[in-house]
């Protein structure tokens, strides 16, 4: 099982550092994001100025000290799950040029070939969350651009959670998006399917507005969405917070029970998928 | 000694009803090249499929080399190699990359995989080209590493299913010398589907004759010929009419006549074809009908699928060359 899992995985890191627009883009794409998105999207410019201005920021933020650094944990967030969108088409992909033919034809346990795909999947899906976050960080040093401030004493533990909130959201994304990579064989249906998941994940969490702005049903529906309870590890970690009703090992529970029970259903869908007919 | 292939009552029926392969039973012994020949849509490629356990059968059972496709798929798939109608490479791979991941996939650690692979890139003519991507691969390279990753775990049976499909005549003759000579170095058994007769004539040890899912013969195929009985008369009378079937079938020695072929020409088997050619002349001069050509011949698989199975080959294969490969 060992064997098959590092073949596929290898294969699918081959397969990516082979096409120079792919690799590019997964450096790219986060630095535009907080570059374009972010600084136009800044409503720091909305809140008053002066103390009463700022009291009021850090009370609807939760302690992020501006609606920038808010915003830039929850684009971590965002990033991630928009590369998870894509972890199925490989597979679709695969099924369009035969590969997959030969790949189901040998003995490889189909845990194996999940796994493995779900490994670099998920990997790749959130380092540029980490990159994100940086660059985040290095525009305070960039003139004319408002950059994310963290609070000077975060943990290692503090850092770990961090870590551990965002590989949980890549896994559980990832699996999802990968079953349906399984399950399908058209394109289109995949494309509609993802487009379809896509707004509703990202609109119904806090990623990018306090929770505290939406209306009463929304706000119940995002406190529990799994990339509401990522941000909330992250932003309770990186600012000196107040106002969670609870800790981020809180938060974490609830993300591994979201990724058991997704990367459960994803399993058993997939292994159904690659069933002999 | 274990049969490399053995099923009894093979079916697989869809679950929409579509009967794709009924009750077929055969045997293919250790070692030998068997084809097995039929048109498009006759359950060849559903019968392959039920032998390398892509698809359960739901009647009957197969075993091959000696374990049971439906209750140990994974050990079978150990035994077994693969090669598919289309490339199933990975185009941005490398061909040894390729390779390294077929034997991966199978189990092979790399210290394993790699004197192997060296092996095969080299007795199939890739060793120059075997870190280059396959995206610059000729069709005949793309089929030769097929057989690569089909064989770089060493099988005990070869499935070849419609191989040759889209190779020129030049690139279908060096596929099949690779063939043989791997038969020669690794003991393989091969299982082949072509829609080439005259390939399954020259290559295959026996043959086997399915439509609409039903196995229709077995033998060598000297032995199928031999059952049509002695040579093939083919006579194609100057223009079309009736008269000629009563006409030859009251000739000695001529028994049946089959319906005329599309281009017109009655073809009948008689046990010496050339002795018999001054009679034809004679009975429809006779008779005042007039021939365009009479010719004697022994007969040829084409010979033998027509008289099992009513029809031409030729239609069926050029259905195939024109890109309707699917057959259920």
């Amino acid at each position: 099982m060992y064997r098959e899992f590092v073949t596929v995985l290898r294969r699918e890191y081959l397969r990516w550092v082979r096409v120079p627009i792919w690799v590019a883009s997964y450096f790219v794409v986060p630095i535009l994001y907080l570059v374009l998105f972010g600084q136009a999207f800044n409503l720091n410019n909305l809140f008053p100025t002066g103390p009463a201005g700022e009291f009021y920021v850090r009370q609807a933020l939760l302690g992020a000290p501006n609606y920038f650094s808010y915003f830039a944990v929850g684009m971590a967030a965002f990033v991630t799950l928009t590369a998870t969108l894509y972890a199925g088409t490989g597979i679709l992909f695969d099924k369009q040029l035969g590969i997959h033919q030969r790949t189901v034809a040998t003995p490889a346990p189909r845990t194996a070939l999940f796994a493995g795909s779900l490994t670099f999947r998920a990997f790749m899906a959130a380092w540029p969350a980490f990159l994100s976050l940086g660059v985040a960080v290095l525009f305070l040093r960039v003139p004319g651009l408002v950059g994310l401030s963290v609070r000077s004493s975060v943990s290692a533990l503090g850092l770990g959670e961090v870590l551990l909130a965002e590989a949980l959201l890549a896994l559980m994304f990832t699996a999802v998006f990968l079953s349906f990579g399984y399950l399908l064989d058209s394109n289109e249906a995949y494309f509609g399917i993802t487009s379809l998941l896509n707004l509703p994940i990202l609109f119904t969490s806090n990623a990018m507005f306090p929770q505290s702005t939406m209306p009463a049903w929304l706000q119940n529906v995002t406190a529990y969405n799994p990339a509401s309870l990522a941000v909330n590890v992250m932003r309770e970690n990186l600012f000196n917070t107040s106002g969670y009703p609870y800790p981020p090992g809180i938060y974490l529970l609830g993300l591994f029970a979201w990724a058991a029970a997704l990367i459960g259903i994803a399993l058993y869908l997939s292994a159904r998928a690659l069933r002999v007919p | 000694m274990t049969d490399a292939i053995r099923t009894d009552a093979l079916g697989k029926t869809y679950p929409t009803g579509t009967v794709a392969v009924k009750d077929v039973t055969l045997t293919v012994r250790p070692g030998e090249i068997f084809g097995f020949l039929g048109p498009n849509g006759a359950g060849k490629t559903t019968t392959i499929s039920m032998l390398t356990t892509v698809l359960r059968p739901t009647s009957g059972r197969a075993e091959v080399d000696g374990i049971d496709v439906a209750r140990y798929p994974g050990r079978v798939r150990r035994r077994i190699g693969l090669v598919f109608q289309r490339s199933t490479a990975d185009e941005v791979l490398t061909g040894r990359e390729n390779l390294e991941v077929a034997a991966g996939l199978y189990g092979l650690s790399p210290a394993e995989a790699r004197p192997r692979i060296r092996e095969l890139l080299d007795h199939l003519d890739l060793g120059d080209a075997a870190d280059r991507r396959v995206r610059g691969y000729s069709g005949g390279m793309r089929r030769r590493l097929e057989i690569a990753a089909g064989i770089v775990h060493s099988p005990r049976i070869l499935f070849l299913d419609e191989p040759t499909l889209g190779l020129d005549p030049q690139g279908r003759a060096e596929f099949w010398e690779f063939v043989r000579d791997l038969r020669r170095r690794q003991e393989l058994t091969v299982f082949l589907t072509t829609h080439y007769l005259d390939e399954a004539d020259r290559l295959a040890d026996r043959i086997s004759i399915i439509d609409h899912g039903q196995l229709l013969t077995t033998g060598t195929p000297g032995e199928l010929k031999d059952r049509l009985g002695g040579d093939l008369l083919v006579v194609r009378p100057a223009r079309a009419g009736d008269g000629i079937v009563r006409v030859l079938e009251s000739i000695p020695g001529i028994a049946n006549v089959d319906p005329p072929a599309p281009d017109g020409a009655y073809r009948m088997h008689v046990a010496r074809g050339e002795s018999m050619v001054p009679s034809v002349v004679r009975a429809c001069d006779a008779a005042g009908i007039e021939l365009a050509t009479v010719s004697a011949r022994s007969p040829s698989l084409d010979d033998v699928f027509l008289t099992m199975t009513g029809r031409e080959y030729r239609e069926n294969a050029d259905a195939l060359e024109n890109g309707h490969t699917h057959s259920p």
